[in-house]
């Protein structure tokens, strides 16, 4: 038994180490976007989707996970940008949140990310554009930038 | 270790406890208007079992309190008092049944079980006198002053056999309210008080006016131990009548001195543990405790124990019958042998006094046999006028609780009890099964293969599937009485509160329903129950002015219906008011149609909306608007439906429609849209091809459809979800005749697919609960379809 923890304790940190400060990033028409991996499950490819009526838009529906109906939402359509027919490289994040496992279709996914916390900064106050809300804060690698997710606006804002 | 090891033994606690307190409660219930003999033993035995579990995992206050009832019950069967006020009887017992299972509460949430029972225990004990004749009103109710009595039984029936020239030993131990200040002086007055009373005085501090004496009475309270011919009960008014008297303890009797000798069972494993858990207890009432081996603690301990068996001796002023009933609920008790030993000054009567009995295992089949189990423990405490009589004979039926008190939570020989957690993730794998049965046997890849062998060989798959199906969940299956018996308990209650009268009929309580579905019964039915009784049953005077009988009825009823178990509330008290609902409902804004058109029915499912309550008068039980809405969700979770019907001064009825079991559904499975969904067969009627000329449309653009000289809405299924349709002439489509609560409607649907068994999934929590949609299932081939709820269609 006590062993057992043990070896728990050093799993759960280990994987504490692994995922901090680490970032998905993925691409979403052209744009590059990070979210905490921490919140992230596994990607998958695109699979078969079942239609959900009187669902919003984004919300494309449900899909079979290995047994568990997992609801999906088109990252494309959460940010109002225009649809576009999913292809090859279209993956599914698998995210949770609060005990809420939700898919998030993308364009594709890059990359993980190391991202320090001294080179993220908070998104600038003017409200410029609709898709602000969804971003916590920016992540700056080298001349690169990233718009990092916040996962609670993007699941539950209205 | 020694705390996983606990884990399990408080689950198994908790598990026993639940289930005697429910047994409790029914019998207490059911014998208010008189207990027959084998209600009292019935009860006395639970008690006794409670008191035993509870001391062994060191709950005192559960324990002490079964103890106070269980000698009630005690007094009970051994004299059979006439003139019980049973009421005042069933009152004082539920409130120690409810004491203990706050406490159970309280353990099974993993807080400290901290209760305090002093209070109900002193009602118990003053109820007791009472019923004894002695001494009435000692303790009235509520009066918070602290009094253990421990010999209120003891005093009577010892005194036979001991009461010398001097009269009864005593120990008194007094406390005084906490600022009262000189309680040295206090404890003089009291002794000089009682002098006269009593004889060989022995006080600790043994000089009260002496330095320091103050400290050890506020901290310890101040212990005299006499002598006097005077009875407890004279001698408990004595003390009382000290002045800033905040509490004492009392009891009587010589301190006897007793050596045991004790075996576990083989095989119980921690005798150590165990051992130290019967030290713990003797510790509540005696002194001068010593054993053998001397550190049980210690991991060697455990085979000495095993070996020799656990060697211990104390001293208490507890009698023989006493001591031995409480070492005998020890749990995994295979011997016990128990010796008085008599002081000196005693010697002639050692001899007559020797005590010795030995005590075998209760063999298997005894222990296993319900019937067995019951009588050997009610017989368990001879009556001890008959002790002297029996001391050196063989008494094996002191033994018999012990074994029997583990046994009998179990209500027979063939029941095991499992972990919901076990069955929950075998009826997962049963779904997962009966879906890679279907992909299997449906696979893509044998499509216009010619297989009679493998058909062969599928069809037998397919019927051993249904039948583990059917066996896993019958074994989820609980009988309603539980439920419904618990119900018996709330109307009582209620009349004593309200000055009802009511009587609840039960009918077909033996109805199973799955476990899952039963947890969400219970709140239910409450809140059915309190309305009836409260807003319906009138006043006993009002109800004999209307000429109906005095007593109301409230009929509870369980029936199978298909795949739904009905279940019927029903009253014959004064109906709904629909008139006032009508106007709660409109100053509610709740009126969705012109007002001249609501039905009566229809008006009165209005009491499903929250806040609308028709009770102007807030009472406990009912009156806030809070209930029947609760109602609705709760078995709207489980999938079911509620209705009511009523007819002004005859009665309400409601009717609940609950579904057998959550987890599988007989499915038609069907297409609209390129999409597959299950419609329950249960609510299919018929289905049929349309042709043109018997479809309508009204002004409105409602279409409808004759049918065998009978009018029918039809609905069309990509219209109700707004999808994208591919088949839109009706003749080519498929109309379903659904039914629900009477009423019926034509779903239109592309095609049919065929029959299937589904396991229902719910929806994730992420999607918000869609009209029409009340779970989901996987197909063989890992598609997911949407499982309709008819339900949805007819709430427009």
């Amino acid at each position: 038994m006590a062993m057992e923890n043990e070896q728990d304790e050093i799993v759960r940190e280990t994987k504490e180490d692994t995922t901090k400060d680490r970032y998905l990033t993925f691409e979403i028409d052209n744009e590059e976007y990070g979210v905490d991996i921490s919140n992230v499950i596994e990607i998958i490819t695109m699979s078969a989707i079942t239609w959900v009526p009187e669902t919003p838009d984004f919300l494309k529906g449900v899909i079979n996970l290995r047994g568990s109906i997992v609801p999906v939402i088109d990252a494309r359509l959460r940010f109002k940008k225009p649809e576009k027919e999913y292809d090859s490289l279209t993956c599914i994040i698998v995210v949770e949140y609060e005990n809420y496992t939700v898919g998030v279709i993308v364009d594709t996914v890059n990359e993980v990310m190391f991202i320090p916390e001294d080179k993220i900064s908070l998104p600038p106050n003017a409200k410029l554009k609709y898709q602000n809300k969804f971003i916590k804060s920016i992540g700056k690698v080298g001349k690169d930038v990233q718009l990092l997710l916040d996962v609670d606006k993007f699941l539950f804002l209205d | 270790m020694a705390d996983f090891s606990r884990e399990s033994m408080l689950d198994m606690f908790i598990y026993e406890m639940n289930q005697l307190v429910e047994q409790l409660e029914q019998l207490i219930i059911q014998g208010e208007q008189g207990y027959s003999m084998d209600d009292i033993n019935e009860i006395f035995r639970i008690m006794h079992t409670i008191k035993g579990s509870a001391a062994m995992m060191l709950y005192d206050n559960v324990s002490k309190t079964a103890h106070s009832a269980e000698d009630l019950f005690f007094f009970l069967r051994e004299e059979n008092p006439q003139n019980v006020d049973y009421s005042t009887l069933t009152d004082l017992v539920l409130e120690c049944v409810d004491f203990i299972k706050n406490e159970l509460a309280k353990i099974e949430a993993s807080e400290n079980s901290d209760g305090n029972p002093t209070d109900i225990i002193a009602r118990v004990k003053a109820f007791l006198a009472q019923l004894k004749g002695e001494a009435p009103a000692d303790a009235p109710p509520a009066k918070s002053e602290k009094k253990t009595a421990q010999a209120s039984t003891s005093t009577k029936t010892d005194s036979a056999g001991q009461i010398e020239a001097k009269g009864t030993h005593y120990n008194a131990k007094i406390f005084f309210e906490e600022g009262c200040e000189m309680e040295s002086v206090r404890a003089f007055t009291l002794l000089q008080n009682i002098k006269d009373a009593i004889t060989d005085v022995v006080t600790i501090p043994e000089d009260v006016v002496a330095d320091g004496s103050e400290e050890i009475i506020k901290k310890e309270g101040f212990q005299i131990s006499f002598f006097s011919e005077k009875t407890y009960d004279e001698i408990s008014d004595l003390i009382d009548q000290t002045v800033y008297l905040k509490g004492f303890e009392l009891s009587s009797g010589d301190l006897k001195n007793y050596k045991v000798v004790l075996f576990f069972e083989e095989g119980c494993e921690m005798e150590n543990v165990r051992a130290y858990t019967v030290i713990h207890n003797l510790q509540g009432y005696c002194t001068n405790i010593k054993h053998e081996p001397e550190d049980i603690i210690d991991e060697a301990a455990t085979e000495l124990i095993r070996k020799n068996g656990f060697k211990f001796s104390f001293s208490t002023d507890k009698n023989y019958e006493e001591v031995s009933k409480d070492l005998c609920n020890t749990v995994f008790l295979k011997a016990i042998d128990i010796e008085e030993i008599s002081s000196e000054e005693e010697e002639e009567k050692q001899e007559e006094n020797e005590l010795k009995k030995d005590i075998q295992t209760v063999s298997e089949t005894v222990s296993v046999q319900g019937d067995n189990v019951g009588d050997n423990t009610v017989r368990q405490a001879p009556p001890v006028k008959t002790q002297l009589a029996q001391k050196t004979e063989k008494s094996p039926q002191a033994a018999a609780p012990s074994a029997a008190a583990q046994k009998k939570a179990a209500p027979t020989q063939h029941m095991i009890s499992v972990n919901i957690g076990k069955l929950d993730q075998l009826l997962n794998l049963m779904g997962e099964l009966v879906i890679a049965e279907a992909m299997t046997t449906q696979n893509p890849d044998l499509e216009g293969l010619d297989l009679e062998n493998f058909n062969k060989s599928a069809r037998q798959l397919r019927k051993i599937i249904n039948d583990v199906q059917d066996t896993v969940m019958s074994m989820r299956m609980v009988s309603l009485s539980t439920t419904f018996f618990k119900m018996n308990r709330i109307v009582r209650d209620m009349c004593k509160n309200l000055g009802k009268d009511v009587q609840l009929e039960v009918v077909g309580e033996e109805t199973e329903v799955d476990k899952n579905i039963i947890e969400h019964l219970s709140d239910p039915l409450m809140h059915i129950i309190r309305n009836s009784v409260d807003h319906g049953i009138e006043m006993p005077d009002e109800r004999k002015a209307i000429g109906k009988p005095e007593k109301g009825t409230v009929l509870l009823e369980a029936r199978n219906a298909g795949g739904e178990v009905i279940i019927i509330v029903k009253d014959d008290g004064q109906g709904l008011d629909t008139q006032k609902i009508f106007n709660k409902a409109k100053e509610n804004g709740l009126l969705k149609k012109p007002e001249n058109e609501y039905t009566e029915r229809e008006i009165h499912q209005f009491i499903f909306h929250p806040g609308l309550s028709t009770n102007d008068q807030v009472t406990n039980y009912s009156g806030r608007g809070v209930g029947m809405d609760v109602v609705m969700n709760n078995i709207e979770t489980v999938g079911g439906t509620i209705s009511v019907e009523s007819e002004k001064g005859e009665g309400t009825t409601n009717i609940l429609k609950i579904p057998l079991t959550l987890a599988i559904v007989e499915g038609m499975l069907i297409k609209m849209g390129g999409a597959k969904y299950t419609i329950p067969i249960s609510s299919i009627q018929e289905t049929f091809k349309a042709k043109q000329d018997q479809v309508f449309k009204d002004p409105d653009g409602n279409e409808m459809l004759t049918l065998r000289g009978d009018v029918y809405n039809i609905v069309r299924l990509y219209d109700f979800f707004g999808a994208k349709p591919e088949v839109t002439n009706i003749e080519e489509g498929v109309l379903i005749m659904l039914e629900n609560e009477g009423q019926h409607v034509c779903l239109f649907v592309d095609e049919l697919i065929g029959e299937q068994q589904v396991v229902v999934k719910t929806m994730p929590g992420y999607i918000n609960r869609v009209k029409g949609i009340s779970g989901c299932t996987l197909l063989g081939n890992g598609d997911i379809s949407l499982i309709i709820d008819v339900g949805g269609f007819f709430d427009k």
